[in-house]
């Protein structure tokens, strides 16, 4: 859907082989499916007035969990802007949270903001059919993590275009990882990568051995 | 808690009718129990209990204010 540009509504799928979803992930298989579209590309006003509503639909649902929560906080939408001048093509609906005492709603290392994000995307997801990516900062936590994890990228970085050797970050949530990964891409010393599995999953800089282009 | 896990799992189910929320309370603090259709299972549950998790996350946080415990079972 993503590569015709489309939404659901607008295309045809048939299922060639059904593949396997597996049940907690386990033993999964790709379908197979052929993709048709069936209306021409939808207008951009239309497409702008339709995120409109997603942004509404998202505030309410986000406004719902933290009352239930008794969370007792301000939810402003924010419109984002790119950060590294990254590609992004449907910049994504953003909310930030201003209140007092809000260190609870971050949770350790931001897990408890990531479940909140998580549980709001999957609620729009089902409502509105469409997966909207949704950013939610508390206070601001996201962008000062951001940035102080950018600092740490470039200065460990450098520690290794000194030393010539590897050098493991602590473990971190997937966008973290990504966050040092997008600042290094262009460093011309070094290299990133990944290793470990889930929750111990961590980025590893190492020395551009000079093969990479 | 019911109405939070209730008005979670009532919003990512296909039938939210077949949600049922019981909360029972012990010495170790709260237990919900939320039973959804078969087919609604993985639903509520996710990839590697993924949003098992977050739901669980988010109760502990509900709980934590009010100075208990919370557990989640999905039945």
């Amino acid at each position: 859907m993503d590569q015709l540009n489309a939404s659901r509504e607008e295309i045809k799928v048939e299922i060639l082989s059904a593949g396997k979803s597996g049940i907690f992930g386990v033993g999964t298989e790709k379908a197979v499916i052929q993709v048709e579209r069936l209306s021409p590309m939808p207008e951009l006003e239309e497409d702008a007035h339709n995120k409109k509503n997603v942004a509404e639909v998202a505030g309410e649902i986000l406004e719902t969990l933290l009352d239930l929560m008794d969370i007792d906080a301000t939810t402003m939408p924010e419109s984002l802007q790119t950060t590294n001048g990254e590609e992004q093509v449907t910049p994504p609906l953003a909310f930030n949270i201003q209140g007092e005492d809000l260190g609870i709603l971050i949770g350790r290392r931001g897990q408890t903001l990531a479940a909140l994000q998580y549980v709001v995307r999957l609620i729009i997801n089902q409502q509105m059919k469409v997966w909207t990516p949704v950013v939610i900062d508390v206070e601001g936590y996201k962008q000062r993590r951001s940035e102080s994890l950018q600092a740490l990228a470039v200065r460990m970085a450098e520690q290794v275009r000194i030393k010539g050797e590897p050098f493991t970050l602590e473990p971190m949530p997937a966008y973290e990882r990504r966050i040092i990964h997008l600042a290094l891409t262009d460093h011309p010393d070094v290299i990133t990568e990944s290793t470990g599995e889930g929750d111990a999953r961590k980025v590893v800089i190492l020395p551009d051995q000079g093969s990479q282009s | 808690m019911r109405d939070l896990v209730e008005y979670i799992a009532k919003s990512i189910v296909n039938a939210p009718d077949d949600v049922q929320v019981t909360e029972e309370e012990d010495e170790q603090g709260i237990i919900l129990k939320l039973q959804v259709a078969d087919d609604d299972k993985g639903r509520v549950i996710g990839k590697q209990g993924r949003i098992a998790e977050a739901m669980r996350t988010l109760i502990r946080v509900k709980a934590a204010k009010a100075g208990t415990r919370a557990t989640l079972e999905i039945v």
